[in-house]
């Protein structure tokens, strides 16, 4: 009650201010006359009752100012009055204004949109109920040097029930199926997990409900739940959509359910079915077999358990499964356990990026505060004379450092509106750039925490550029009235001036370091070989509905894949602008394709012994015609190299210098079964970078796409011409070998490895663009201190002039001295390039964080910059008149 | 005996008797200042320099509050009033004046 009725007393008294100044007179008017006619007895005369009145009553309106002092909105009355000020003496430089409220927009705007990145992907959590508790499992096997062996189903159960710490512990993989039931077939990638998956990850459907308690038991219906994409995209958000029917892998499948929007995580997937839908993860060779180790597992940790004690269970758990079942861990295999967080895991590669481009975009607000304030210095010492004026009339030092305050926060806020625009016009840029890194990034909105974030960066701004040249104006404030002022605020404020020059260049040393090694990085990046002509390739992913082309007991029927294949090649061949075209199990450069595996070489590896690895690659006769992978040694597969002849393999030229070093290894026999079947090695192939362009190619085994076809695959297509003009043909010839064959990700090789280094690319090319910025900023910075300085010497170089110093030498005097500022700066900026090396390098590719040749590059441009910044303030020194300039004073 | 020099109120005091002279009913500016000096036998007297910011300020603070009304010969005045607040303030400024000046009396007394 109280609270309110001071609330509304405080109101009225702001808003309703003459009425209440009115009521005051009266009440003080009415004090005076009670007063007056209490002493009319003793004055006599009316005139002399009020002069006594008046005289017991003291000075009217400094009784009134102490009423006005106790009503609290003193405070806000002199705000209103700096505002006021500050505005009028904003509106009155349009091009200061101008310039400033532009420079700060850009460096908060570039904040304002980096950090909405950073609250989206890094600080958010997840949109899962009580997310921090989910984690994946890993079970790493450091010895044979595998990050991950993956779960087989059984032991996805065992971890269930054997470690106390987790909740539940659930099964998960990903795989393509064709889904019928639409206009035409479709390729949907199929999330298949156990049925309470989506109660570890802690999700509730949007619509209809997740799978139940037992829904993933053998021989139970198979159920669908559909991602809040498909459903929007694929079926228009159809309401009705629970329990229409599809048919996928030759059953019928129920919608049960849709989910809110997620992150694409683990994987994006279109439709999620239960574990047992899934006609390969329900092969019984599959359910019973310990090393079947296809698939993920995910669980949540009990509430209030800490992560230490969960990781520190299930560590003993792996320990028990290979006492227990030694027959499960072969060739030496032994794995441990770990969990992570699924935050850790969805934002971990996207981190280091985040931070860099937080830390740069930080620097450049400093460097760009930095410069506002040696604007703001240039100003004041331009109003020192009214600043001087205000003293004299009693503006307290404070209250002229609040003005300057108010007036440069008012900047900032301009500065901090523009902002905002710049990072809604740049947010879904940036959320494009950060979807490279992790599924988070359709999370990145701008919401109440970046606006805070804003407003906090702005305030500090306004406040940090009011106050760096408020504080020592005014030691010498007195001066600037007597006239000489320059005499020693100026040379006080000309330091000050220097300090933020050489501050900026600095700074700006730190990002140009930054953005060259990002440079040199990427330009590593491009340089890579990666084995293969990238040039005139088409590539496309042929995908055939399984399950046309299984056998009874779900194998491939090879001879079926083989008779879409084999005419294909030759149909393509037969196309005019053709070279030649080949088949593999995926693209070069796919980081998320992984066949990798243990072999044995004849006579040299036994069972038990922990064998060395491979990735292995499917891969058609003419598949390293197309990609233009040179054939060292050997020969190519050739069409006989099929299911009715002898098994036969092409190693790669880096396994086989590792295993037999200049030996030709041709002719030799290798094992990835571990010694059932032998396949004799025919060729040795350059290497390629399967894997990545930033990763070292792998030692790779290929096996004939004769004899391991696979129903998904790459196609590869070498042309004359444009290989994208091409598409169209290839794809008909597809589909009129099998029309529900689904064509997908049409492209070039030439894109593949464009696509390979966009994010390589964006990261160079935002710290390069902030570094310009940057660089352009200082530049302008120090080419104002530098003219402020000539203006404070004219008396001084008029005099050197008159007793005869030539041109050239005031050149040189005052080069000199924007040199020294560059040169400190570089030493700065040295120091704190070399302490924040270690931040950038994990995005490194090829470069030292501290790299010689980056460091002087950036230094040159730095030097240069600046020269040609001194120059032109100096030359206008040297066109000084010393008579004019003796006269000035 | 020429009458003692008046004394000047201390303003904590003053709002003090400015709650205490409220509680026997609304009075303006003037009568409260004339009611503390005639209860006082013109012992204590008040300060208009201090009277109106304290009595702006106890409104503020929401422990009066006023009303214009009309005075004896028919003027328009502002009327102060205690509010429910004021009287619990005015209870416990009172309690404390108490303690204060009992303290006060009895190192007087003893020292």
């Amino acid at each position: 009650m109280r609270a309110l009725a001071r609330a509304r007393h405080l109101l009225r008294t702001l808003f309703s201010r003459q009425r209440v100044e009115r009521e005051l007179d009266d009440e003080l008017r009415l004090h005076l006359e009670l007063e007056a006619e209490k002493r009319l007895r003793d004055a006599g005369s009316v005139e002399e009752a009020r002069r006594r009145a008046a005289i017991s009553f003291g000075a009217v309106e400094s009784v009134k100012d102490e009423v006005r002092e106790s009503w609290g909105i003193r405070f806000l009355e002199t705000l209103a009055q700096d505002l006021k000020y500050g505005a009028r003496s904003l509106r009155r430089n349009p091009g200061f204004t101008g310039v400033v409220a532009l420079t700060l927009g850009l460096g908060i705007g570039a904040n304002t949109a980096v950090f909405s990145v950073v609250r989206g992907v890094l600080l958010r959590p997840l949109p899962y109920a009580r997310g921090q508790e989910v984690v994946a499992l890993h079970q790493p096997a450091p010895q044979s040097g595998i990050e991950d062996i993956g779960f087989s189903v059984k032991e996805v159960k065992d971890y269930g029930s054997l470690t106390p710490s987790l909740e539940d512990v659930v099964e998960y993989h990903s795989m393509n199926f064709t889904l019928l039931g639409g206009p035409e077939p479709q390729r949907v990638r199929t999330g298949v997990v156990s049925a309470a998956f989506f109660d570890v990850l802690g999700v509730k459907p949007l619509l209809g409900r997740t799978f139940r308690k037992g829904e993933d038991a053998m021989g139970a219906e198979p159920l669908l739940v559909l991602s809040h994409a498909y459903w929007q995209q694929q079926l228009g958000r159809d309401p009705g959509v629970i329990g229409r029917h599809f048919e996928m892998n030759d059953r019928v499948h129920t919608v049960v359910g849709v989910l809110p929007p997620l992150p694409g995580y683990p994987d994006e997937n279109d439709v999620y079915m239960p574990a047992s839908a899934c006609p390969f993860r329900s092969r019984p060779a599959t359910l019973d077999n310990r090393q079947a180790r296809g698939y993920q597992a995910f669980a949540r940790v009990k509430e209030g358990v800490p992560l230490a004690r969960a990781q520190a269970d299930i560590a003993t758990v792996v320990e028990r499964l290979k006492k227990e079942y030694p027959d499960a861990y072969p060739q030496g295999l032994a794995p441990t356990a770990t969990l992570v967080s699924v935050h850790e895991e969805m934002v971990r590669s996207a981190r280091p990026t985040l931070l860099v481009l937080l830390g740069t975009v930080a620097l450049v607000l400093l460097i760009a505060c930095a410069n506002v304030a040696n604007l703001t210095l240039a100003r004041i010492s331009d109003r020192g004379r009214e600043m001087g004026v205000r003293a004299a009339l009693g503006a307290g030092r404070v209250r002229l450092l609040r003005q300057l305050l108010t007036e440069s926060t008012l900047l900032a806020l301009i500065g901090g509106v523009l902002g905002l625009a710049v990072a809604f016009l740049t947010r879904d840029a940036l959320v494009q750039f950060a979807a490279r890194f992790t599924p988070r990034a359709g999370e990145v909105r701008i919401d109440g925490a970046v606006l805070a974030f804003s407003l906090v960066a702005t305030v500090c701004t306004g406040l940090l550029v009011g106050s760096l040249p408020g504080l020592p104006a005014f030691d010498r404030l007195a001066r600037a009235l007597t006239g000489d002022g320059r005499s020693t605020a100026g040379r006080s404020r000309q330091r000050i001036r220097s300090v933020l020059a050489v501050s900026q260049l600095a700074l700006s040393f730190m990002l140009l370091i930054g953005a060259a090694l990002m440079l040199k990085s990427f330009a590593n990046l491009q340089k890579v070989d990666p084995g293969f002509r990238a040039d005139h390739v088409l590539t496309m992913t042929v995908d055939l509905n399984w399950s046309k082309y299984a056998t009874p007991e779900r194998r491939v029927d090879q001879q079926r894949v083989l008779q879409v294949f084999e005419p294909l090649w030759d149909r393509v061949r037969a196309l005019p602008g053709v070279v030649t075209a080949g088949t593999a199990w995926t693209f070069p450069l796919n980081g998320a394709f992984s066949a990798n595996g243990g072999f044995m070489i004849e006579g040299v590896h036994h069972d038990g012994q922990t064998l060395p690895r491979a990735e292995f690659r499917g891969a058609s006769a003419t598949y390293f015609e197309a990609l233009g992978v040179p054939i060292l040694r050997g020969r190519a597969f050739d069409a006989h190299d099929r299911a009715d002849a002898e098994r036969v393999a092409i190693v790669s030229q880096s396994l086989a210098r590792r295993h037999w070093g200049a030996d030709d290894p041709v002719g030799r026999r290798i094992s990835s079964d571990r010694g059932q079947t032998w396949a004799r090695i025919v060729g040795v192939a350059g290497d390629v970078r399967q894997t990545g362009l930033a990763v070292e190619p792998p030692d790779v085994v290929y096996a004939s796409f004769g004899q391991f076809p696979g129903y998904t695959s790459t196609l590869f297509v070498r042309t004359i011409g444009d290989p994208a003009a091409l598409a169209d043909k290839v794809r008909a010839e597809i589909r009129s070998l099998d029309p529900q064959a689904a064509v997908t990700n049409v492209r070039t090789l030439e894109t593949i490895r464009h696509d390979a280094l966009a994010s390589p690319r964006l990261t160079a090319f935002l710290l390069g663009l902030f570094a310009f910025v940057a660089l352009a900023i200082s530049a302008a910075g120090l080419a104002g201190v530098l003219a402020y300085s000539v203006s404070q010497r004219t008396r001084e170089i008029g005099i050197r002039m008159a007793l005869g110093a030539a041109p050239g030498s005031v050149l040189r005097m005052l080069l000199g001295q924007g040199l020294v500022s560059v040169v400190i700066g570089l030493l700065v900026g040295l120091v704190g390039a070399l302490g924040l090396s270690r931040l950038v390098s994990g995005l490194l590719f090829g470069v030292a964080p501290t790299d010689p040749m980056c460091f002087l590059g950036s230094a040159v441009v730095l030097v240069a910059v600046a020269l040609v910044a001194s120059f032109l303030p100096a030359r206008r020194a040297t066109g000084i008149d010393p008579i004019l300039a003796l006269r000035t004073e | 005996m020429p009458p003692a020099p008046a004394v000047d109120l201390l303003q904590g005091t003053l709002d003090l008797l400015v709650l205490r002279t409220l509680r026997t009913g609304p009075q303006h500016g003037w009568g409260i200042a004339q009611r503390i000096q005639q209860l006082s036998e013109d012992v204590l007297r008040v300060n208009q320099g201090s009277l109106y910011p304290s009595l702006h300020r106890l409104e503020h603070e929401g422990w009066i509050e006023a009303e214009w009304g009309s005075s004896d010969n028919n003027r328009r005045a502002k009327f102060y009033r205690l509010t429910r607040a004021g009287q619990k303030r005015l209870g416990e400024e009172t309690e404390s004046w108490e303690r204060l000046s009992g303290a006060v009396a009895r190192v007087l007394r003893l020292a």
